[in-house]
């Protein structure tokens, strides 16, 4: 680049001011007045340029012109052979914040404004629920951190960044968003805009121990602190509207800059990655009323997923370091395709986005912005508009966060953040050459002559296999010529016929219709019994645990249903079509459940069984007082017991609470302010009110009676006894409670509590009068359901009816479903198995499931699809070796939780 | 506790009836009449309304309706019921563990990696409440084998009844083996943290520990070939113990799941001259044509088990058996439980509606496993000689509903509802209405 000054004779004075370090000058110079002459201008704003010229005063784009001339005192930067862009936005960073400082030494947020507390840095205090707040820092400001000595700055600028949303990081809320200009002397010259958003992250970090542990924890943490700050907002505003008289609510200082973004005044910066945590996010944004911006977003390509973001009009930051395969990996490891999938296709979720019309911009992830240009190629490569790629990093960003007035765009008036690229700023090889920053200019170093220009990125739409999803969904179906076993009063029909229309049994007999156009399965030979209904399942959850704290009712299952695990389609090979997904039992009083259909393929919402009853897990016995670091009451059986009754004394005092201000309202009292929602008491509130089912862990009689008369005494009744391996000697006392009994078929001692376990116990309680269920706990278990129930026969004597109602109508009932599902009646549900042989026997195998009518297993449809899915996974394994590509980049998340099962037997 | 190894050496050596265990009264005869008697003798049908007459702990005569029933027996009518051998679940925790989550009540895991001279039967325990239970569906006896890192220790025959752990004891068939794993990430439960290394780190620890095997076993081929064992100032019992490994007289049974493991565990036998049987063997079926070849039996784990990979076919476990079978490998089922050790039937019944022929199911756990490990002879079919352990049920025995009515071990009869569950259904089921 050729470098004239006109007008100045003193040649070098423009060298210092221009070439120089803009920032290491003591007190900073006014910035220069200039014009960049010959280059190509990409305006960003839907203009490009020949050969045209970019004035700047002061900072600011003066004009720009095609052809044009340097005005008067400026400055000519000859820009022949370059292309001008908007100075590009990283979308998300911490770039200029760059440890935490203030945030590590002020402590969390401990309710009633946080103290000094913490202390140093180090590890903050345990803490034992959201009201300890760990983890949260609203009140930093991102704006109030920068240092302009941050080393990434440089590397920034040289990637071609002027500009970042950076945020603080620490902890689940870290605090709040500035648009900043990657150059300054001081802070203060850096900040465009504060704040912009309020940052939040799913992640806590080690320094934090206690509540939350688990991701739905995380989830409830964060949605009591937003429903926190909605009822701090009100309470002020009362306060404020009519102090007068009224007692002056207490400030808090985590609170208070929420109240922006409960208000809507800020937008929530919120993770998701993956879809389905994307929706997660989405749906926990909805249910505490604030407006998210998604970062993250490498799975928009998934179906369905961009068009979503778009119709709802949440815009997303796209992480663009794409996920690499591990580079020091074992190489004969077989790869899920999931895996692979990820890896291949997430690149083209950008185009994805462009296409639905969503609102986007990118971020590097990779924490080196650098980074960003090469995942944006990729993108490119697949599919997406260079001019869409350009926008995600200059207009996109900046309208997002506000900042469109004055960034984003080459146009007169904008700050003057500038790129001077060597070529096209997406082609393989080009150099940013230089960076312009509020019209300080950073010149870089023209590359190696003879580097080789990297390869042009490349990509395949391979085929995909069938999505996962129903084999066959037709509006009517018989099967004929079955056994039927209903479950029902009618018994078993022989030779008989079940017709299903519009997802409902329509009829059942050894003569039914057959609807025109029906799809016809001639059963002849085979079985059908309902579909098998798991009244104990620890599957498609991320997260079994939280077990920081005592009571955990805060938290609930639905917020981390994982549809794409694989247990579910396990499970509908084994007949199953309902479960009863699980907290686990590490207190006594655990999380909320969820009943999902196993409707494989559905998003998390469309696995929940719309309209079952709520409940909830309660745990008593060894898992609850196990030792735990730091001690955690209850330690004993009698602890156990005082936990839950201490918990139903608060929650009658937050109904009265309740009462009081419906009261207040009927009487017409003026300013009332709501009570604060507390997501813990709430659950507890719906026990009493019983609208919320009890399931509770138990194994020893003693604590089974326990846990009978603690109900009694707080007037509600426990729903099932689940496990209840000694129900046996308390049957009599069970059945007149009224309890359901949910147990295993014949698991025994592994642990000193399941010693006293027999097979018999189903039979035995059944014999006197409980309704019994048996249960799986188990991935595994879960689909061979039918065999557990047919060793009720066997061990204990029950007949064949009652065998099968053990895994069909009666834990319908106990979940308050059978009344839609378990049995093979006209106007339920069509949940439906066709099986192979005697279904309790162990020759039964499942032929196809149905669900609500739709086929969502079959068999023949299962060896078709791993056909398709060997091809399609042999294609991706063969381009993930053609491209050599390896890296750190973070593997696709996938849920584990066998080892929390087994510790929650 | 040398004299199991030494019971071992007469079974060896000598290989004649009566050899197998300490006898029952040698002079007790039990017959039992009318069943539909199960052979599992090549080339038998089943015999209906058959005969069996036993002898001390072996079988003496097998026949038809009208075999003569020697004078002195005392005569059980078993008619309409079906007579089998007695189930044999080759490779569990029977006795030597009792509560799973008490780690007191556990002796199957000693330190160390290198511990070819422990035998299972020393820890035995004659009284646990698992022995009768499991005998209840008809399982009659098992190896109780010892589990850990490295060389385990030795697996014991025992007999699922017995005064004493003499009176069970049968011989040690087996070395137990662990073969190291080679994973780059993953969670140790010993240390209970989460590792992360290269594939470079983790190989190179697989093949020290490999290697390190094969080292104590060239170790113990010079012992072998040296007279130290008479000098006790040169004696080692760990060489020692591998004695019968390298004499071809015990098998190592060595834990392999995945496929390289299997591969590399059928190459080490060959390289070693060694005989292998490979225990769990999940991903097997994926070279059952490798596998087969190499003429290396079995002992897979429990059938009713989740698939390895997340992609694999959702019935891999159960439809395994089946694939091996069709390749021509030889294999028995196992339970590699104690408490859970009765559900041995259905771990193999699973296996037939997915492709295993019915047949194959009930010899994978009655007569396969005996065959391959070695006892083929003496156990696991019903023939004139044979160790008389039986069931008898009112049907087929694979199948859940099916009620076993009677159990024989060593020729004695025993009550199988004479256990902890049955004995505790009765007392609460007599427990007065409230």
């Amino acid at each position: 680049m050729r470098l004239t000054s006109r007008g100045v004779a003193v040649a070098t004075l423009a060298v210092a001011l221009l070439l120089g370090n803009a920032t290491s000058a003591a007190g900073q110079a006014p910035p220069p007045y200039f014009a960049i002459t010959g280059a190509r201008i990409v305006t960003g704003a839907g203009d490009t340029i020949d050969n045209g010229t970019i004035v700047v005063r002061d900072g600011i784009i003066e004009s720009i012109s095609a052809g044009g001339s340097v005005p008067d005192g400026a400055w000519e930067l000859d820009g022949a052979g370059m292309t001008a862009y908007p100075g590009l936005i990283e979308a998300w960073s911490s770039l200029g914040v760059p440890s935490n400082r203030r945030a590590a030494q002020g402590g969390g947020g401990r309710r009633g404004g946080g103290g000094p507390g913490g202390g140093g840095g180090e590890q903050a205090d345990h803490s034992w629920g959201p009201q300890d707040r760990p983890a949260t820092f609203t009140w930093v400001s991102a704006a109030d951190e920068l240092d302009p000595e941050d080393s990434r700055l440089e590397r920034a600028r040289q990637a071609g960044f002027t500009t970042a949303i950076s945020a603080p990081t620490l902890g689940l809320f870290p605090g709040q968003a500035a648009v900043v200009n990657l150059a300054g002397d001081r802070p203060n010259d850096m900040v465009v805009a504060t704040p912009v958003a309020l940052n939040v992250t799913f992640t806590k970090g080690r320094q934090f121990p206690g509540f939350p542990n688990s991701s739905m924890g995380v989830i409830a943490y964060v949605k009591q602190l937003f429903l926190d700050a909605q009822h701090y907002d009100a309470a002020w505003s009362v306060y404020d509207t009519s102090p007068s008289g009224r007692e002056r609510p207490d400030y808090d200082r985590a609170l208070e800059p929420m109240r922006a973004a409960v208000r809507d005044d800020w937008p929530v910066l919120m993770p998701g990655d993956m879809a389905k945590e994307m929706r997660r996010t989405m749906r926990l944004a909805r249910e505490v009323g604030i407006r998210p911006i998604i970062y993250g977003a490498r799975e928009a390509y998934a179906p369905g997923m961009a068009e979503e973001l778009a119709s709802t009009g949440v815009p997303v930051l796209v992480n663009l370091d794409w996920p690499a395969k591990q580079s020091d990996g074992d190489p004969e490891a077989e790869e899920a395709l999931a895996t692979l999938r990820f890896r291949h296709w997430a690149p083209s979720s950008p185009a994805a986005l462009a296409e639905a019309g969503a609102t986007f911009a990118f971020y590097s992830g990779s924490g080196n912005a650098g980074d960003a240009i090469r995942g944006a190629r990729k993108a490119i490569a697949a599919g997406l508009d260079p001019d869409d790629a350009l926008r995600g990093f200059t207009l996109g960003p900046a309208e997002i966060f506000g900042v469109d007035d004055r960034l984003g765009s080459l146009e007169e008036g904008k700050i003057a953040n500038i790129v001077l690229a060597d070529g096209d700023l997406f082609a393989p090889g080009t150099t940013i050459r230089t960076t312009i920053v509020d019209g300080y200019r950073f010149a870089h170093e023209a590359p190696d002559e003879d580097r080789e220009a990297p390869a042009a990125a490349t990509f395949e739409a391979v085929t995909m296999a069938a999505p996962l999803g129903p084999a066959r969904s037709d509006a009517a179906t018989v099967i004929r010529n079955a056994t039927i076993i209903t479950a029902s009063d009618a018994g078993t029909i022989e030779n008989g016929s079940v017709l299903v229309r519009d997802g409902r049994i329509a009829a059942i007999g050894t003569d039914v219709d057959v609807p025109a156009g029906a799809h016809v399965i001639d059963a002849e030979g085979r079985f059908v019994t309902p579909g098998i209904i798991d009244a104990h399942s620890h599957i498609a959850a991320e997260s079994i645990n939280e077990g920081s704290v005592s009571v955990s009712s805060m938290v609930g299952i639905e917020d981390v249903i994982d549809p794409y695990d694989i247990a579910i389609y396990r499970g509908l090979a084994g007949g199953v079509t309902t479960a009863n997904v699980l907290h686990g039992s590490a207190n006594p009083i655990g999380g909320k459940n969820a009943v999902i259909k196993l409707r494989w393929g559905q998003d998390a919402a469309g696995l929940l069984l719309q309209g079952a009853p709520a409940g909830i897990k309660f745990a008593l016995g060894e898992n609850t007082k196990r030792d735990r670091n730091p001690d955690r009451y209850p330690n004993s059986r009698m602890g156990v017991e005082d936990v839950i009754r201490q918990a139903f004394l608060e929650a009658q005092a937050y109904q009265a609470e309740g009462r009081r201000y419906e009261q207040a309202l009927a009487d017409g009292v003026e300013g009332v302010i709501p009570p604060r929602r507390d997501l813990k008491l709430e659950a507890l509130a719906e026990i009493l009110e019983g609208t919320r089912l009890v399931h509770s862990h138990s194994y020893r009689a003693d604590e089974i009676l326990q846990l009978l008369r603690t109900a009694e005494e707080f007037g509600f009744q426990i729903a099932t006894l689940q496990h209840v391996l000694e129900g046996y000697r308390v049957a009599d006392e069970i059945a007149a409670h009224g309890a359901g009994a949910s147990t295993f078929s014949d698991w025994w001692a592994y642990k000193v509590e399941a010693y006293e376990a027999i097979p018999h116990n189903a039979a035995l309680m059944t014999e006197r009068g409980v309704r019994v269920s048996i249960n799986s706990d188990s991935g595994e278990e879960m689909r061979h359901l039918n065999q557990e129930a047919a060793k009720t026969i066997k061990w204990g004597g029950a007949d064949r009816d009652a065998a099968l109602a053990m895994v069909t109508i009666n834990p319908a009932i106990q979940l308050g479903i059978g009344d839609r599902t378990g049995s093979i009646e006209v106007g339920k549900d069509a949940d439906l198995v066709l099986w192979t042989n005697d279904p309790l026997s162990v020759y039964g195998r499942v032929d196809a499931t149905m669900i609500d009518g739709v086929l969502w297993f079959e068999r023949e449809h299962d060896a078709r699809i791993r056909t398709e899915r060997a091809a399609e996974k042999a294609r991706l394994m063969e381009l993930d070796a053609a491209s050599g590509e390896t890296g750190g980049g973070r593997r696709r998340p996938t849920s584990d939780n066998a080892s929390d099962q087994e510790i929650n037997r | 506790m040398k004299r199991f190894s030494q019971t071992f050496a007469v079974l060896a050596l000598v290989m004649f009836a009566g050899a197998f265990g300490p006898a029952a009264a040698q002079d007790s005869m039990l017959a039992l009449r009318g069943a539909m008697i199960h052979t599992l003798v090549d080339g038998e049908g089943p015999i209906e309304n058959g005969v069996i007459v036993l002898r001390g702990n072996r079988i003496a005569i097998v026949g038809g309706p009208d075999t003569e029933i020697p004078r002195g027996a005392e005569v059980i009518d078993v008619s309409g019921q079906h007579l089998y051998p007695g189930f044999f679940d080759s490779v569990t925790r029977i006795g030597l563990t009792e509560i799973g989550q008490v780690p007191v009540t556990s002796d199957f895991r000693e330190l160390g990696d290198s511990n070819p001279h422990l035998e299972a039967a020393t820890a035995v325990h004659p009284a646990s409440e698992i022995i009768p239970v499991t005998r209840a569906n008809g399982v009659t006896h098992a190896v109780a084998a010892p589990q850990g890192a490295g060389i385990a220790g030795q697996g014991s025959l025992i007999h699922l009844d017995g005064w004493t752990v003499e009176e069970m004891f049968v011989s040690n068939l087996y070395m137990v083996v662990q073969w190291p794993n080679l994973q780059t990430r993953g969670f140790d439960r010993s240390t209970f943290t989460a590792f992360n290394r290269s594939f470079a780190e983790a190989k190179e620890e697989y093949d020290t520990a490999i290697a390190n095997l094969e080292s104590l076993l060239d170790d113990a081929r010079r012992y072998r070939a040296s007279d130290a064992n008479s000098d006790p100032t040169q004696r080692n019992f760990k060489l020692e113990a591998l004695g019968p490994v390298l004499a071809g007289e015990q098998p190592m049974l060595i834990t392999a799941n995945a496929e390289r493991a299997i591969r590399d565990v059928i190459a080490f036998g060959e390289r070693n001259e060694v005989s292998v049987v490979i225990a769990g063997g999940r991903e097997a079926w994926r070279i059952a044509d490798e596998v087969a070849a190499s003429g290396v039996p079995l002992i897979i784990g429990a059938t009713q088990s989740l698939p390895s990979r997340e992609d694999d076919p959702y019935d891999a476990p159960y439809a395994a058996p089946a694939k091996l079978h069709a390749a021509g490998v030889k294999f028995a089922i196992s339970t590699y439980n104690a408490s859970s050790a009765r559900t041995l039937p259905y771990e193999a019944g699973t296996a037939v509606p997915y492709g295993l022929p019915y047949d194959e199911a009930l010899k994978a756990i009655t007569r396969y496993p005996a065959e391959i490990l070695g006892v083929g002879d003496q156990i696991g079919t019903l023939s004139r000689g044979m160790v008389a352990n039986l069931l008898i049920a009112d049907g087929d025995p694979l199948d859940i509903a099916t009620q076993v009515t009677h159990v024989v071990i060593q020729g004695r009869l025993i009550d199988p509802y004479d256990n902890k569950h049955d004995n505790s259904y009765e007392k609460y089921r007599g427990r007065p209405q409230r």
